[in-house]
C-alpha cells in the first residue's frame, strides 16, 4: 500500500503501453479494447443478480459505491455486499474469456471490502470523504481511463490505494 | 484443445450420457497425492463420491516400487508383506522432497529413509534412488508422483468410463511456486492437465461451506457468517486456515503451514527407540536399509497404537543381534515429540492472529489428516480454540472431497439444487518480494492477500549513475532475503547515468485469477511520464532446479553493484 501520487503518473503511463503489448499476446480478440465496454458488460451482469446501478463503476465511486451500499452501512451490510459481489465478479464464477476483466473488477471491490471491513481504516476513509474535493475523482478517473485500456493496468490498482492512503 | 492420445480398453463401451463432448463439460477429478497416502474423488451428479482401486481401497499408499521392469505404485500393486515398502526398492515420501534443493534441511531428514537420498549440500536437488538388483536406480520426486498419478488416472478413467485430463490437486500451503511447477511437471507427465491447485486446507474451507449451505438447505442452520479454523495435519504436512463462510463463499482470511508432519512424529520417536539410528544408516548398506524397515514398521505401528492405548509394547528384532524390546506410554510419545506439538500450536495462534480472529470469533474448529488421530493433536487445538472439535467430517477424506467439489465447480456444472453455488476467495499462502534494503527480503504481495491481486512498491538505485538493476524475485516469510524460496531474477538495463536515489524504479506483482505471477518493472526518472526503458514482463517461477547456487553466483558476481532501496512512502 506504499504507491504515492507520483507512482500514480509513472505507471499510468507505462502500463498503457506495456499492458497493450501483454493483451496482443494473450487474447488478441476476447479482451474489450475500449475501456467504455468494459464497465457496461460488468454492471450488466451485476445489475441481474447484484443489483448496483451502472453509473457507479462507470465513473469513479466510493468505496461504498464501489459495493453498493449507503455510507452508514452496518458491518454485515458490508460483509454481504462483498459477497454478493464477489459472487459476480469473482473470476472462478464469470465466464472464461472475461477473467482479466473481472479479476480488476474484484480486485478493486475487495480493496473497497478491505477498508470498509476494518473500522479504524473505516473511520479514517470516512474523514477523506468529507473534507476530499470532488474533483481529484475526476482527474484519478480519467487519468486512469487513459492509461489502461485494458482491465487491469497498474492504475486501477494505484487508483483504489491512492484513495485510501492519500489522507491530507 | 485436442483429446488426450491416451484411452482406456473400454473406452469403445462408452456411451450416452457418461460420453464426454465438447459441448457437455468434463468435470475434473480431485485429487488428493498425500505424503502417505493418496486418493480421487469425483462429483457424480448429485454428490462427490471417492473412487476404489481394483482392491475397494479408497485411500491408496502412496509409494512406487522399481523392483520389476516397469515401476508400479501403491494405487495398482498389492504388497506381500508391509517389509516389502521397506526393501530399498519402494520410493515414498516424494511430496516432502519435490522441488527441494539438497540444502533443505526437509531434504535432510529425509536421509534415513529406506532408500537413496543422497545430498551434496550445494542447493542442487538431491540425488534419489532405489536399490534394484543391487543397483541404486536413479528417479525423481516428478517421476514417482508421475507414475502413480497415471494409476490414480488409469482407475478413474475405468470407473467413470470417460478419459480424465482435468485435475484439481490438493497441496499443502508451505509449498513455494517453483514447487507448484513441479506438482505441475509430474502431472504433464501422466497426461493430467492441472485446472487449480489448491491448498489443502481451503479444499476443506470450501467442503465446509458447502455442508453449512446444505444446512441452511434444510433448515437446520443460520444464515449467518461462520468463522472455521481448519487444522489439517498429515504425514507430511501441517497446515492452517481460517474461513469465514456464508452463503456458500468461503473466504480465506489466513494461511499458515509447515512441513512438519507423523514422519517427524516417526522419526524422533525412531530415534528414541534407537539413539545412534541415524549414524548406523548411513552407509546405505543392504543390512541397514532392512533395519530401519524393521525399526520403522515397529514404530509406526506403535504410534498408531497409541493413539487408542495408553502403553504399547515394541519387540522388534533388528537381525544383527540387537533388539528393542520395550514398552512406551503415550506420555512418553509426547514429551519425545514436544517440539512437534509445540510447532503446531505456534501455527494455529499464528494463523488466528493473521485473520485478526479471536478465539471467540470461532464457530468451529476442523481437525482433519492423519494426525487428527493423535489424541494430543486434538487436545492442543480444542485448548488453544476452547471450543469442540467439529464432527461433520471425515478426517481422511474432507480434503480429497473439497478437491473434487472444486474441481466441478471450476469445470462450470451446475446443480439444480445448488449444491455447486460455491466459491473460494483464496489468499497467498506465502508473500511475495524482492532483494533490497542490502540483502533484506521486500515484500510487495504480502502473506495471506486475496487473489487475484496486483501490488506494486517504489524503489531506487544505490550507487550514483547506475545503470542496472537486478530484481531477484523471492517467496517466503524471512528477512533474509536469501533464506526464502528463490523465484528467478532480470535486470533492467539502460538507465540513464543519474545520482543515486533519483530513478523510481517501480516493481508491481500482479497474481491473476489462474493464480500466475507476473513481476513487472518500469523506471521513471523525475519529470518524465514516459518510462526511460521499456516495462520488463516476466512470469514467474522462472528458476529451474539448483535455483540454490543461483542467487549464491548472482551475488558472488555482482555484489552490491546493482542493489535497489525501497522509497520511503512520502506521508
Amino acid at each position: 500500500m506504499a504507491s504515492t501520487s507520483s507512482a500514480f503518473a509513472c505507471f499510468g503511463s507505462s502500463s498503457a503501453h506495456f499492458m497493450g503489448h501483454k493483451v496482443s499476446i494473450k487474447e488478441p480478440s476476447s479482451v474489450p479494447t475500449s475501456v467504455q465496454f468494459r464497465p457496461l458488460r460488468v454492471s450488466a451482469a451485476c445489475a441481474s443478480t447484484a443489483e448496483r446501478p451502472v453509473s457507479h463503476i462507470a465513473s469513479p465511486a466510493s468505496l461504498y459505491e464501489v459495493l453498493g451500499i449507503q455510507m452508514g452501512a452496518t458491518c454485515q451490510e458490508i460483509k454481504a455486499a462483498y459477497r454478493r459481489l464477489a459472487r459476480v465478479l469473482h473470476p472462478d464464477v464469470s465466464s472464461s474469456g472475461q477473467n482479466n476483466a473481472t479479476a480488476h473488477e474484484f480486485i478493486k471491490v475487495h480493496e473497497a471490502y478491505a477498508t470498509l471491513s476494518d473500522p479504524e481504516k473505516r473511520a479514517d476513509y470516512d474523514r477523506t470523504l468529507l473534507f476530499r474535493p470532488r474533483r481529484s475523482f475526476a482527474v484519478s478517473a480519467s487519468a486512469a481511463s487513459m492509461a489502461s485500456p485494458t482491465s487491469s493496468g497498474f492504475s486501477g490498482y494505484t487508483r483504489g490505494s491512492w484513495e485510501t492512503d492519500q489522507c491530507w | 484443445m485436442a483429446e488426450p492420445a491416451y484411452t482406456v480398453a473400454s473406452d469403445g463401451e462408452t456411451t450416452g450420457e457418461e460420453k464426454s463432448s465438447s459441448s457437455f463439460p468434463e468435470i475434473a477429478i480431485g485429487v488428493d497425492i498425500g505424503t502417505s497416502q493418496c486418493s480421487v474423488a469425483v462429483w457424480n451428479g448429485s454428490q462427490v463420491e471417492l473412487l476404489k482401486n481394483t482392491r475397494n481401497q479408497k485411500l491408496m499408499r502412496s509409494y512406487v516400487t522399481f523392483k520389476d521392469e516397469i515401476p508400479s505404485g501403491g494405487v495398482s500393486n498389492q504388497l506381500s508383506h508391509e517389509h516389502e515398502l521397506f526393501s530399498g526398492a519402494a520410493i515414498f515420501n516424494m511430496k516432502r522432497l519435490v522441488g527441494r534443493v539438497d540444502t533443505d534441511p526437509v531434504v535432510h531428514a529425509s536421509k534415513n529413509l529406506p532408500f537413496l537420498v543422497q545430498t551434496l549440500d550445494i542447493g542442487v536437488r538431491p540425488f534419489i534412488a532405489a536399490l534394484v538388483n543391487n543397483v541404486w536406480r536413479s528417479t525423481t520426486p516428478e517421476e514417482v508422483l508421475a507414475i502413480f498419478l497415471v494409476e490414480l488416472r488409469v482407475m478413474a478413467e475405468v470407473q467413470l468410463k470417460r478419459p480424465i485430463r482435468n485435475v484439481v490437486l490438493s497441496i499443502p500451503v508451505s509449498f513455494s511456486r517453483f514447487q507448484l511447477t513441479r506438482i505441475q511437471r509430474a502431472c504433464a507427465m501422466a497426461g493430467l492437465h492441472v485446472l487449480r491447485l489448491m491448498p489443502e486446507p481451503t479444499a476443506v474451507a470450501l467442503l465446509y461451506a458447502q455442508q453449512q449451505q446444505q444446512m441452511i438447505h434444510d433448515n437446520m442452520g443460520s444464515g449467518s457468517e461462520k468463522i472455521a479454523l481448519i487444522f489439517n495435519m498429515g504425514a507430511g504436512y501441517c497446515d492452517l486456515a481460517v474461513t469465514a463462510t456464508a452463503g456458500g463463499v468461503a473466504q480465506i482470511k489466513a494461511l499458515a503451514g509447515s512441513a512438519t508432519g507423523g514422519e517427524d512424529l516417526l522419526q524422533n520417536m525412531m530415534r528414541h527407540l534407537l539413539p545412534d539410528s541415524e549414524n548406523l544408516f548411513l552407509g546405505h548398506g543392504i543390512n541397514e536399509i532392512k533395519l530401519m524397515g524393521l525399526l520403522r514398521v515397529a514404530t509406526q505401528d506403535a504410534i498408531h497404537k497409541l493413539s487408542s492405548q495408553d502403553n504399547v509394547q515394541i519387540d522388534v528384532d533388528l537381525g544383527n543381534g540387537s533388539r528393542i524390546c520395550k514398552v512406551v506410554n503415550r506420555e512418553e510419545f509426547e514429551e519425545v515429540n514436544r517440539n512437534i506439538f509445540e510447532k503446531c500450536e505456534s501455527l494455529i495462534i499464528q494463523c488466528l492472529h493473521d485473520a485478526k480472529v479471536e478465539v471467540d470469533d470461532l464457530t468451529d474448529v476442523i481437525v482433519v489428516g492423519g494426525c487428527s488421530y493423535i489424541p494430543k493433536i486434538r487436545d492442543l487445538v480444542k485448548h488453544v480454540c476452547k471450543i469442540e472439535v467439529y464432527k461433520g467430517m471425515n478426517p481422511l477424506e474432507a480434503a480429497v472431497c473439497g478437491a473434487a467439489l472444486e474441481g466441478a465447480v471450476a469445470s462450470g456444472i451446475s446443480d439444480p439444487f445448488g449444491s455447486l453455488d460455491l466459491l473460494t476467495i483464496q489468499a497467498t499462502p506465502l508473500g511475495i518480494g524482492i532483494r533490497a534494503n542490502g540483502n533484506r527480503f521486500v515484500p510487495i504481495i504480502p502473506r495471506n492477500t486475496t487473489m487475484p491481486a496486483r501490488k506494486e512498491l517504489i524503489f531506487t538505485t544505490v550507487n550514483d549513475n547506475q545503470t542496472e538493476v537486478l530484481i531477484v524475485v523471492y517467496e517466503g516469510e524471512t528477512e533474509k532475503a536469501e533464506e526464502n524460496h528463490l523465484l528467478g531474477y532480470f535486470k533492467i538495463m539502460g538507465i540513464p547515468p543519474v545520482p543515486k536515489g533519483v530513478p523510481e524504479i517501480n516493481v508491481c506483482m500482479d497474481i491473476d485469477a489462474s493464480n500466475v505471477l507476473r513481476v513487472l518493472a518500469g523506471v521513471i526518472l523525475p519529470g518524465s511520464q514516459q518510462p526511460a526503458v521499456p516495462v520488463m514482463e516476466v512470469r514467474m517461477p522462472t528458476v529451474d532446479d539448483g535455483h540454490g547456487w543461483c542467487a549464491e553466483a548472482l551475488h558472488r558476481s555482482y555484489g552490491s553493484t546493482l542493489d535497489l532501496v525501497t522509497v520511503q512512502k512520502k506521508i
